[in-house]
């Protein structure tokens, strides 16, 4: 029986396991699972939100039914956070043993492998079917938290080079901002631009899934590893979609992982027949506006700084009752996006 | 009877099937088989099937097979049904 490893003497036996496969323990995880026989650890597997990880069986108990009951006991526990859609990273010599358990492989690089349980990625590109444009498109993932004139500037520059440009709103909710706000800011303040159309990333860029390191601390090859993913995913089955040929990015003064992302983007697009574009970011003042300089001003109620670094509607709701209470959550607001 | 929250039933082993309910406006069954190329017509007959008798017409099912045979399938999906049917306040 799968059982979950709560105590110390039981976690060890994990990151030994874990070990002697080869594989590094990873810390972060919600749940951990292992499986016992005679006492002995046989089989173990965590989960971090919805990605599935660690998985390792003893090479004596591989082949039998050690792995069906490790994924029933994840996916059984991801009922309870609901969570709908779920993640494998793999080798690519395990994928053929995941695609048994209907885990389909989404993008791979090198010798890794990312699968989703079920379609959910064909499903958001089916609900997104409507936004389909011909011609040459471009596209901007932003996580606007929140939406400034910067964004605005980016966009507006953007939407003139092209025939058609998606606004990608990150999904995950880790910011300050809550992404229902971040949604509506940007719809507000790009409603006037009769050639972009405004969706979520859903867990399909920039998500706990595709580049976990954008949200939390990590070293600098997992982070690098993830972004090339990331931007593999995007470009292979996202921008395809869409017809989707130029992506276009702000220059990034301040966050050293942004800016290694976009780094790292024109060298994963390029090959895949995407072009990358960076857009000077626009000034105000002496420096250049970031969402970051929003939410210091924010922090200090400097509604006159926020005026020219923010456009109408996101000012607004500042000001409104929702956007006070934000402003609470703002004074111990650590994190960087 | 209608499907009125979220439940789930059944296990990932081989010969086995989870079966994933939850509310919708309208009726979908979306499957996914390790037979799917051979089977897909059969198990969705037997899906179909116990749907009919539980007179289910709206809410998403899917089904996530690993070459279970028509009992297990028709088992699972009851026991998941009346799951995402009951009455919370009286299964206390």
């Amino acid at each position: 029986m799968v059982v979950n490893l709560i105590n110390e003497r039981d976690r060890n036996l994990a990151r030994q396991l874990v070990e002697e496969s080869g594989f590094t323990f990873e810390e972060e995880y919600d749940l951990l699972f292992g499986k016992f026989e005679d006492g002995e650890l046989v089989a173990t597997a965590a989960r971090d939100h919805n990605v599935f990880k660690m998985i390792c069986i003893r090479e004596s108990h591989r082949g039998g039914q050690c792995l069906g009951e490790l994924v029933t006991a994840l996916i059984d526990s991801c009922a309870y956070s609901d969570i709908r859609n779920f993640f494998i990273f793999t080798t690519l010599e395990n994928r053929g043993a995941f695609a048994h358990l209907n885990f389909t492989p989404l993008v791979t690089h090198g010798k890794i492998c990312l699968l989703e349980h079920g379609n959910g990625l064909a499903s958001y590109l089916q609900q997104h079917n409507a936004l389909k444009q011909a011609g040459n498109n471009g596209a901007v993932v932003v996580n606007c938290n929140p939406f400034t004139r910067g964004h605005r500037y980016l966009i507006e520059a953007a939407a003139a080079q092209v025939d058609h440009l998606y606004i990608f709103v990150v999904r995950e909710d880790r910011s300050l901002f809550p992404f229902d706000v971040r949604m509506a800011l940007v719809r507000e303040g790009t409603a006037d631009l009769n050639n972009v159309s405004v969706l979520d990333t859903s867990d399909y860029a920039v998500s706990q899934v595709t580049f976990p390191g954008y949200f939390l601390k990590q070293d600098d090859d997992r982070l690098q590893l993830q972004m090339e993913i990331d931007l593999l995913l995007f470009a292979r089955q996202i921008a395809p979609f869409f017809g989707i040929t130029h992506r276009f990015i702000g220059t990034e003064p301040f966050c050293r992982t942004t800016r290694s992302y976009s780094d790292t983007m024109p060298c994963i697009l390029g090959p895949e027949g995407i072009q990358t574009i960076q857009l000077e970011r626009k000034i105000s003042g002496d420096a250049p506006i970031s969402a970051f300089r929003v939410r210091k001003a924010l922090r200090n109620e400097d509604y006159e700084a926020l005026r020219k670094l923010v456009p109408a509607a996101t000012l607004e709701f500042l000001r409104s009752a929702d956007g006070r209470k934000l402003l609470t959550t703002s004074k111990n607001y650590r994190r960087r996006h | 009877m209608k499907i009125i929250h979220k439940a789930q039933a059944g296990t990932m082993q081989s010969s086995d099937l989870m079966v994933f309910l939850e509310p919708a406006p309208q009726l979908r069954v979306e499957i996914d088989s390790t037979v799917k190329k051979q089977f897909e017509h059969l198990i969705r007959r037997q899906v179909e099937s116990v749907l009919q008798r539980f007179s289910i017409t709206s809410g998403v099912i899917r089904i996530s097979d690993r070459g279970a045979l028509d009992y297990a399938i028709a088992a699972r999906l009851e026991t998941g049904l009346l799951r995402a049917c009951a009455d919370e306040r009286k299964s206390s």
